[in-house]
């Protein structure tokens, strides 16, 4: 219910001019609501930005987030980076990119 | 505690908690709501200006609220479609997770998983991003039934016309 509500929010905050980005843990949920922009990743619920204490996983969902702020074209795209719970390295995301 | 959960409703969280039921519960929830959102087209709003000098407010439904503030609805089956503003100077032992619809365990002892607030002002220093708003909003995302039209007709326009008071460039969006 939780994903819907943020599809829901983000498309009253976007028909006002405010652009959104989502994190998804429920791909067809949110697909279903037609969410703006979205990073989908596969984790246990309640965790959007991962694990309590990883800096450097919370940084890269950050990331990913922003980047699809930035270039998605089209309403209703969906990111899948696919990243695996509890057995994934985050390297320093490149920012400038974000530039 | 405005919050107390039964042991069963402790093992559905857990039960629930696993990728492959909760995409499973998606897949077939989104399958009966499917004709009710899909044909309206969707909202899309691009940013005006670089990330380095925006605005950002976050938006959860992950159950935050400030400790004074008035908890969520636990008692309701519907929900609640209420949300809580957050300042943008709170600190994190201000905040505080009312949703016992899902293990909130990780999130109480780094609220970061839920609310980017120390990664948000680090990316600020690091000039990624302008500023934080000086509001946040925080809502119970169990939301159903006779509370879904109120989110829809009211609580949610309502942030949304917040934040553009507030002269915030981008919402950042986490369920939980």
């Amino acid at each position: 219910m939780c994903n819907r509500s943020v599809g829901l929010i983000a498309r009253a905050i976007e028909e006002v001019g405010i652009p959104t980005t989502s994190i998804s843990l429920t791909k067809d949920l949110t697909l279903a609501t037609g969410v703006p922009r979205a990073v989908y990743i596969k984790w246990p619920l309640g965790h959007p930005l991962g694990e309590a204490g990883n800096r450097a996983q919370q940084r890269r969902m950050i990331f990913d987030a922003l980047l699809l702020l930035k270039e998605a074209e089209k309403p209703g795209v969906l990111a899948e980076p696919g990243y695996r719970w509890k057995r994934e390295k985050y390297p320093e995301p490149d920012w400038s990119r974000l530039r | 505690m405005a919050e107390s959960k039964s042991i069963g409703e402790r093992i559905w969280n857990r039960i629930f908690a696993i990728p492959i039921v909760t995409q499973y519960w998606a897949k077939r929830t989104a399958r009966s709501e499917s004709a009710q959102f899909k044909s309206a087209e969707i909202p899309f709003a691009r940013l005006k200006k670089p990330l380095s000098q925006c605005r950002v407010a976050l938006i959860t439904t992950g159950g935050t609220h400030l400790k004074t503030d008035k908890p969520f609805d636990m008692e309701n089956p519907q929900g609640d479609a209420s949300y809580r503003e957050i300042p943008g100077d709170a600190a994190p032992e201000d905040i505080i997770i009312t949703h016992k619809y899902y293990n909130h365990q990780d999130a109480d002892k780094d609220l970061n998983v839920v609310l980017p607030f120390d990664r948000m002002r680090e990316l600020i220093s690091e000039g990624v991003i302008g500023e934080l708003a000086p509001v946040h909003f925080g809502f119970m995302g169990h939301i159903d039934g006779e509370q879904l039209p109120i989110l829809l007709n009211r609580t949610a326009p309502e942030v949304a016309e917040k934040l553009k008071t507030a002269d915030v460039d981008f919402a950042f969006m986490t369920p939980a």
